[in-house]
């Protein structure tokens, strides 16, 4: 009987501390029917969009960055190069473009989902190109891994998506075109604001404090045009397939065979 | 610039024949070197093809390559001296792009026979980037353009 008592005591003076224990764990709590109808009133940001190259091309002649001398003689060199056909390899590594290029510089759709909690990114053409971001109130990590497209939260001001964004990969580019960027180097912050310009177009300002690169925080606004075709669905894209053909071997099995690259363009269809 | 590279690295390593470690630490360089100019990924910019340029070539496809990021129509044209019909890659946008052109995986198919216009390599390699291919025993011509994307649908 004492023996018990003791051991019913002990359970007691422990549920305590498994309880805190668990509680110190956040999980994802299931959504509730509140969480979506809540859904039904955010902006109508889901679906597939394209970003308005044009318009990336003209912002990139109006309001380039703000680079600090010593990267303004790189990205001068960048664009000498880009004129002469020996462009500089921003995107040849079938990495993901990375932020902030991702938002900057693409040239392939991307399709956004909204879900309780989460809005994600999913991009076409480079594979592997999505954002996650976070919008259930979580802050950031306090020590976050880097990665290529960094730790996103974000909340609603409105029908405004307000997104933070750190831990970007240093080697990550901050890039202005396909041929001009220059690794971020670390120590980057990006913020964004997702609004509606009309019911066809999505704009994403963003401001960009680059401490390694820019001599003060840049702002530029990236636009995006709404696709519901369903042509326009988003289709999987694995860049390094692009480096190989479809073949059969001996055997009569489906095979990726090498293609022949020199320069970073193909010019062979068999590496043989 | 690469090839700079692998100089330097033959010169670094012949500096240092006599000691196995740096020999090694030679070697290395030389593989990264040997890397640094064979890129084998498929995403890059078109700024390698001289837009002021524009070649028109026939000939028949040998295949056409449907992936992401960039697919590429592979074309055998005779020389006009003749010989061996030489292989030609020409390169453009990616399958989602073209899709929302008109495209299919099918729209070329191996044995058509075709005339590409495209603005080529500036070395002289027998490679571009597309502009449009027309379908000789068809008429029909597909383009490569982003036009579709600019607008909402």
């Amino acid at each position: 009987m004492t023996t018990h008592c003791f051991r019913a005591l002990l359970l007691l003076s422990m549920a305590p501390a498994a309880f805190a224990a668990a509680e110190k764990e956040p999980i994802n709590p299931p959504p509730t029917l509140s969480d979506w109808q809540a859904m039904a009133k955010l902006p109508d940001l889901g679906g597939v969009w394209t970003p308005l190259i044009s318009d990336q091309v003209a912002q990139e002649r109006t309001n380039p960055p703000p680079w600090k001398p010593q990267i303004a003689k790189q990205v001068e060199h960048m664009y000498a190069e880009e004129k002469a056909g020996r462009p500089f390899p921003v995107i040849d590594h079938c990495f993901p473009t990375g932020m902030p290029s991702y938002m900057l510089i693409t040239h392939n759709a991307f399709e956004i989902l909204l879900t309780p909690g989460r809005v994600t990114l999913l991009g076409e053409g480079d594979g592997n190109r999505m954002r996650r971001i976070y919008t259930d109130g979580r802050p950031h990590p306090q020590d976050p891994d880097p990665s290529f497209h960094g730790h996103s939260i974000g909340h609603w001001e409105g029908q405004t998506l307000v997104v933070d964004t750190i831990a970007v990969l240093p080697q990550s580019y901050l890039a202005v075109n396909e041929a001009v960027g220059v690794p971020n180097n670390g120590d980057m912050h990006v913020t964004e604001r997702f609004h509606l310009l009309d019911a066809h177009t999505l704009a994403d300002d963003l401001e960009i404090t680059a401490n390694k690169l820019l001599s003060k925080t840049w702002k530029t606004t990236r636009k995006y045009i709404r696709q519901r075709a369903q042509k326009f669905d988003i289709v999987e894209g694995v860049c390094e397939q692009g480096s190989y053909n479809d073949a059969v071997d001996k055997d009569g099995n489906a095979i990726f065979a090498p293609i022949k690259f020199h320069n970073g363009v193909p010019v062979g269809s068999d590496a043989k | 610039m690469n090839q700079a590279r692998t100089n330097q690295a033959r010169t670094n390593q012949a500096s240092v024949s006599r000691s196995r470690i740096r020999q090694g630490l030679a070697a290395i360089i030389l593989a990264a070197a040997a890397a640094a100019s064979w890129p084998v990924f498929a995403h890059h910019s078109f700024a390698v093809y001289d837009r002021t340029k524009t070649l028109t070539l026939k000939g028949t496809v040998k295949t056409f390559q449907w992936t992401n990021p960039h697919c590429v129509v592979w074309v055998l044209v005779q020389p006009e001296g003749g010989g061996e019909p030489q292989e030609w890659s020409i390169e453009t946008t990616s399958p989602g792009v073209l899709t929302r052109g008109g495209w299919t995986r099918n729209s070329i198919k191996p044995g058509d026979r075709v005339s590409v216009e495209f603005n080529p390599l500036r070395d002289g390699s027998h490679g571009g980037g597309l502009n449009s291919v027309t379908l000789l025993d068809t008429g029909q011509k597909l383009s490569a353009s982003f036009a579709a994307s600019e607008k909402p649908s």
